[in-house]
């Protein structure tokens, strides 16, 4: 005798069964049981025990989220660096108390700091799953990296004077520090020397 | 499941606006059912937590997305539901021994009420021998079985989800409840 397959029965569940299932459902004990069967075998899973997690993962989360506001903060911050930074440099290439600086020098230097940023951004660190050390190394990088610029558009104001060495020391802790918030992102390091 | 998934709407605004403790709350609220959720689709408990982590990293990114439409456990359960099939899809495509377990799924189609022993409900389980046999599945049927059965999917809405047909979704779930019938049987046998 040919009995209901397990698609009948759950087409009967839903009652999307063919005309033949429901026909033969009607008449069939076995299948009866089968579908009643399958009901408390549904029954049981929703009754399954909830498990609860073993380590809480809300600092992870806090901690990332904290890296966002302050990347939303520095963005915001951007315009007025790049303005400082356009206004050290003018200063920078003409003679001044610091004497002349090497303009290809610190372009250079820039440019690095940009192409790092902008790989920091495609890799997109925040979307991955990362320890609550990994995630508070990255934030006192991100820290620094604030820091840095803070001194960035102070060098930059007009008044302050400006100096060749400062401005290059700046520009390069701000491509170490960047390149080490890379390290840190990619390998998932939870120690970089800090 | 009986844990309480209401939660204030004041609670939601304040999360909204991104008040950090209020975010939090949220996360205590929703912690558990998310991971057990996770569990639930997923082979070990390192990676539910690590689902739990990324979905609750996209609720408190998105959460001002979140306009109040239906209930917010529905609007979690589902960034959640697809944070595990994703990972789901990358432990495919690095476990390649998820084959070997789906070759064997071919030869469970139920074959009728003439396996049923007599004096027995053929595979009525007792809870710990289905959790048993729940874990033995592949972590895309175990979704489908428990998307569908346990949190209300339809099969539309899991094929949405996973990216395949609907009629992938019954044939998965159909193919599942053979294999959990004939386990349960087996074990139901041994004893």
């Amino acid at each position: 005798m040919m009995h209901c397959t397990m698609d009948d029965l759950l087409a009967l569940k839903e009652n999307e069964a063919s005309a033949w299932a429901k026909q033969h459902f009607e008449t069939c004990p076995a299948c009866r049981a089968e579908l009643e069967a399958l009901y408390q075998r549904i029954a049981a899973l929703k009754a399954l025990p909830v498990h609860r997690p073993a380590r809480d993962r809300w600092p992870a989360v806090r901690d990332a989220l904290r890296v966002d506001q302050r990347r939303r903060r520095r963005r915001w911050g951007a315009w007025s660096l790049s303005a400082a930074a356009g206004i050290a440099l003018l200063l920078l290439i003409r003679p001044g108390p610091g004497g002349r600086v090497d303009a290809a020098e610190l372009e250079r230097m820039k440019q690095q700091s940009a192409t790092l940023e902008a790989e920091l951004e495609r890799y997109d660190p925040d979307a991955r799953v990362t320890s609550g050390r990994t995630a508070a190394l990255a934030a006192a990088l991100e820290d620094r990296i604030a820091v840095i610029d803070g001194e960035l558009a102070q060098v930059g104001t007009p008044p302050a004077p400006v100096r060749r060495a400062e401005l290059m020391k700046l520009w390069q802790e701000r491509v170490d520090a960047m390149q080490q918030l890379m390290t840190v992102h990619v390998t998932r390091a939870a120690y970089v020397g800090l | 499941m009986t844990i309480s998934l209401a939660v204030p709407d004041i609670l939601v605004a304040r999360a909204r606006a991104g008040d950090l403790e209020a975010l939090e709350a949220l996360y205590r609220a929703f912690e558990t059912p998310v991971y057990n959720l996770a569990l639930r689709m997923l082979r070990t408990p390192e990676d539910a937590e690590d689902v739990l982590q990324e979905t609750f990293l996209e609720v408190v990114r998105s959460i001002k997305q979140y306009r109040g439409e239906g209930h917010l456990w529905g609007w979690i359960k589902r960034i959640a539901a697809s944070k595990a099939l994703m990972r789901i899809r990358r432990n495919q495509v690095r476990a390649t021994e998820e084959l070997d377990e789906e070759s064997t799924g071919r030869q469970v189609a139920y074959a009728g009420p003439e396996h049923t022993r007599s004096g027995s409900v053929a595979g009525v389980p007792a809870r710990i021998d289905l959790e048993r046999a729940f874990e033995q599945l592949s972590e895309t049927s175990r979704s489908v079985v428990w998307l569908h059965d346990v949190e209300g999917y339809t099969h539309e809405e899991i094929a949405e989800l996973m990216g395949k047909t609907v009629s992938f979704s019954k044939s998965q779930l159909a193919r599942a409840h053979a294999r959990l019938r004939r386990m349960l049987d087996a074990e139901g046998a041994a004893r």
